[in-house]
């Protein structure tokens, strides 16, 4: 039940991606991961594990300021200025994109920020399990103050998935490298190229289909969809800088807070509210999330890069 | 008091003499170390994403006869022909080095970083007639080479003994993505067909090698000196041997043979990587990590995260860059014994927080390339003193003299003189400026040192960039040492500047990132800690200085540019 993307080939109408480009997205991922595993050794999570202040910096800022984030958003922007009927099923879909945790996503931009990926994919594992408690607590808090009466659970299942999905291919990666120093460069290095691929991919597949979409939703819930990120990236950066964190940390936990596990949202939104009549509604901030959220994170990677390069050593030639 | 009182100081496992050095030539050193190690793996090269190739001790002795084979018989090479190698540090190194020794002809180490005209000073200097080159840096050929001697030109790939598909990965890295690789327009061998072409050869390679001694030249080395016109030092084969098992001894137990994984970040074209990791840790069946470049520092962490680095060989420079890496300090290596200076002063600094991070030290030497290079080093089994570059290795001899060649008394600083058999031949067609630096045996370093009561030498400056004010002799290291402890500053380079009441005044030109501390700031903490002819009466903030290859702070180009740069500077009143 792991969708990865809703398409709504004409307003209204949600549906899946076909069996085909889900399969294929699957693996992509797993290659992904597999080629960040591969790049990664045991010390790299050890570090990660015993210091764990990242962890608990990212904790918070994916469950405490994310969906604050979310709500503050919904309530000056969404609510006061959409003039779309049933505008509050959209919010409970924003809600629930700002509340759920962190996905593999995450981790393939930290890599290309040149983040600290063990801390990102702890994290990500993390806030998974986390995710039993978290998301159901900070949903029913903000849709209560929304004045919604809302409690869902979210499916064990899709977040065992997600775990699996994230520690088997780079856990495998890991002892693959480990073996030997060559096979893991080479898989690392296909990993990235098939990460880069994937953000394109991920667009081309997304926006032919959903061109109707955009063309009629109003701006209120594109700043919404789109100010999510930003905010959460802009946010977390701020005080994980604030609290001198590493800057490579501070990367990682930025993209970790504002990157959402799009698909975790969307497939939690089909399998709780599939019978409720605004189910289209509430798919529609997870749905341009998941567009926005990568065009935003290729240009925060550039940017981290750009830094990256600056702060890095100059030495003299040795050579 | 003796004369030699650092005889007291070698530990019981040194000796204080090395009277045989038991070989004939280098081809003869490196035959002992097959003999011993011929299974083990002798070189690794990584690269920074962790991909590697590796050759062991037989794989070496094999390719490096083929390689001899095919300069004597395919180039019809003379003994004592110069061959120029240009390249990074990689796997195909060894074999060329080796390859060369073995056909009894002259290695010339090049810097594959020079400039055409460097380039072209040092080929005609040499004479060299044929040249191994690294293929990404083969497009400034075509305006070198018909300005000198060289008949071949040999190129080699930086993925050379590669797995194949790692190898191919890496040459389709090169070509799509970083474009590394010109177009080669100038007539080529590559190296692995001059290898073939070599190896199907039959020729008997110790007949190459059996006229050489240890009197016979192996490489002419190249550098700048004391007049910085670039001249080529010959190092003979006794030379090299002795230096060698010199270093080699110095380190007593802490050197194990067979069991040493040394990293190799420092060029081997540089004298002293090439004696004391190519040579020194080849000859103890040590495995070399060898980095083609160390820049960014994060080259080097796949390197230290894949392979169990025991000793380590650096310069201040990258002793500072590592620990100022965060995946370093973070993770430093566990299985380190100890670490190798050279080649420029090392900072307490630096020395003290080393041994904080990784728990173990670095022991500081000193040499020249005309002297192979080692002539002192701490010993690692006995005393080792913060500052001082130790103790003269064995079989050497060290002193300080004053402008008459009078030996000074401890304490007292004179230019270090030295004798041994490390010392080379002389400069190569330069007559005169050998009688100039090797007078009655002594080698002349033109640096200013000073020895203590224990025979400790601690290194004051180089004699040419003392700065006499008002008759005091200032020495820019102590300034610079100074100015460099202050947060903020990166790096610091003084110079004299002519002064008409004076004669000389003090100029820092300061590296710092942050443009703090402010150049009133500075001059009031050199108030504070100098006296006051030290003082700099001048301080320029620079984005960075003139280095050589190996990262000393170039001096003399400050001096030339600082006249040019006049009007950046701010005058400050002394």
């Amino acid at each position: 039940m792991n969708h990865l993307m809703i398409l709504a080939e004409e307003a209204g109408a949600a549906t899946v991606v076909n069996e085909f480009e889900q399969t294929l997205l699957r693996i992509l991922v797993v290659i992904i991961m597999f080629g960040l595993g591969a790049g990664l050794t045991p010390k790299d999570f050890g570090l990660a594990l015993r210091r764990p202040w990242g962890l608990v910096i990212g904790w918070a800022t994916q469950f405490l300021i994310m969906p604050l984030v979310t709500y503050l958003l919904i309530i000056s922007v969404l609510l006061p200025f959409s003039t779309v009927e049933g505008i509050l099923f959209v919010a409970l879909g924003a809600l629930i994109m700002g509340s759920v945790p962190a996905g593999t996503t995450s981790n393939l931009f930290t890599y290309f920020s040149k983040g600290n990926v063990a801390l990102s994919v702890t994290m990500t594992v993390n806030s998974t399990l986390w995710a039993f408690i978290m998301t159901p607590a900070a949903l029913f808090i903000y849709s209560n103050l929304l004045g919604l009466d809302e409690s869902l659970s979210v499916p064990f299942s899709e977040l065992a998935l997600v775990i699996v999905g994230l520690i088997i291919p780079v856990g495998l990666g890991m002892i693959l490298r480990r073996y030997s120093a060559n096979v893991g460069a080479v898989i690392e290095l296909i990993g990235s190229i098939v990460g880069l691929l994937f953000i394109p991919f991920l667009i081309i597949i997304w926006v032919p289909r959903n061109w109707q979409l955009l063309l009629t939703t109003e701006w209120p819930t594109y700043v919404i969809a789109i100010g999510m990120g930003v905010v959460g990236i802009t946010v977390a950066y701020l005080i994980a800088k604030a609290i001198r964190l590493h800057p490579m940390n501070a990367r990682t936990i930025s993209l970790e807070t504002g990157i959402n596990n799009g698909p975790l949202a969307i497939a939690v939104v089909v399998a709780v509210y599939a019978d409720n009549a605004g189910l289209d509604q509430i798919l529609l901030v997870p749905a341009l999330y998941s567009l926005f959220i990568v065009l935003i994170s290729t240009a925060v990677t550039l940017v981290f890069r750009r830094a990256n390069v600056a702060a890095e050593q100059k030495i003299p030639s040795l050579l | 008091m003796t004369e030699r009182p650092w005889m007291e100081q070698y530990p019981a496992d040194v000796p204080k003499e090395i009277v045989d050095l038991g070989y004939s030539n280098l081809p003869d050193l490196l035959q002992d170390s097959v003999d011993k190690y011929a299974k083990q793996t002798a070189f690794t090269q990584v690269m920074p994403n962790g991909m590697n190739g590796s050759l062991t001790y037989a794989q070496v002795d094999k390719h490096s006869d083929s390689f001899a084979k095919y300069l004597r018989e395919q180039l019809k090479l003379k003994p004592g022909d110069r061959v120029a190698v240009q390249m990074p540090n990689n796997l195909s190194y060894p074999i060329v080095a080796f390859g060369i020794f073995k056909a009894g002809l002259v290695l010339v180490n090049t810097n594959p970083l020079y400039t055409p005209s460097e380039m072209i000073h040092q080929f005609r200097d040499s004479g060299a007639r044929a040249l191994v080159i690294i293929d990404m840096f083969a497009d400034r050929l075509p305006e070198v080479l018909g300005k000198t001697n060289i008949e071949t030109v040999v190129t080699v790939k930086i993925s050379e003994f590669f797995p194949s598909v790692v190898a191919g990965v890496i040459r389709l890295v090169q070509k799509v993505w970083s474009r590394t690789l010109p177009k080669i327009t100038v007539q080529h061998t590559p190296f692995q067909q001059a290898l073939d072409m070599g190896s199907k050869t039959t020729a008997d390679v110790p007949s190459y090698y059996k006229d050489v001694n240890l009197e016979t030249t192996a490489a002419l080395q190249y550098t700048g000196g004391t007049t910085g016109v670039s001249k080529g030092a010959m190092l003979t084969h006794g030379n090299l041997v002795a230096n060698t098992m010199q270093m080699i001894a110095m380190n007593g137990k802490f050197i194990r043979p067979g069991v040493e994984v040394v990293l190799t970040a420092l060029p081997l074209y540089h004298i002293f990587a090439f004696t004391v990791n190519l040579l020194g840790f080849y000859h103890v069946g040590a495995r070399n990590i060898l980095v083609p470049s160390p820049r960014p520092p994060g080259n080097m962490k796949r390197a230290f995260e894949n392979y169990k680095i025991t000793w380590l060989s650096g310069v201040n420079t990258l002793f500072n860059a590592l620990l100022n890496e965060r995946w370093f300090i973070e993770r430093p290596p566990k299985h380190m014994v100890a670490s190798a200076a050279g080649g420029m002063s090392l900072h307490d600094s630096v020395a003290i927080k080393w041994k904080e991070v990784t728990g173990t030290p670095i022991v500081e030497g000193f040499g020249l390339t005309e002297t192979s290079p080692v002539l002192s080093f701490n010993p690692l089994g006995g005393k080792s003193k913060l500052g001082s570059i130790g103790i003269p290795v064995p079989s050497t001899d060290i002193r300080c003299v004053d402008e008459d060649g009078e030996p000074v008394a401890a304490g007292e600083p004179g230019e270090l003189v030295a004798k041994g058999p490390q010392i080379m031949k002389g400069y190569w067609q330069r007559d005169d400026e050998t009688a100039n630096s090797i007078r009655d045996g002594w080698f002349h370093t033109g640096d200013i040192a000073e020895m203590d009561e224990d025979g400790y030498f601690k290194i004051v400056d180089r004699k040419k960039d003392m700065i006499l004010v008002s008759g005091f002799n200032v020495y820019p290291n102590e300034v610079e040492e100074l100015i460099s402890s202050m947060p903020g500053v990166t790096e610091v380079g003084v110079i004299g500047f002519p002064d008409e009441k004076s004669g000389e005044k003090v100029h820092a030109f300061v590296v710092s990132s942050l443009r703090e501390p402010s150049k009133d700031e500075i001059i009031a903490y050199c108030r504070e800690h100098l006296a006051g002819y030290k003082v700099p009466s001048k301080i320029t903030i620079v984005d960075e200085l003139p280095k050589s290859p190996i990262g000393k702070i170039l001096r003399r180009e400050l001096r030339d540019g600082a006249i040019a740069s006049d009007s950046n500077t701010q005058s400050k009143g002394a």
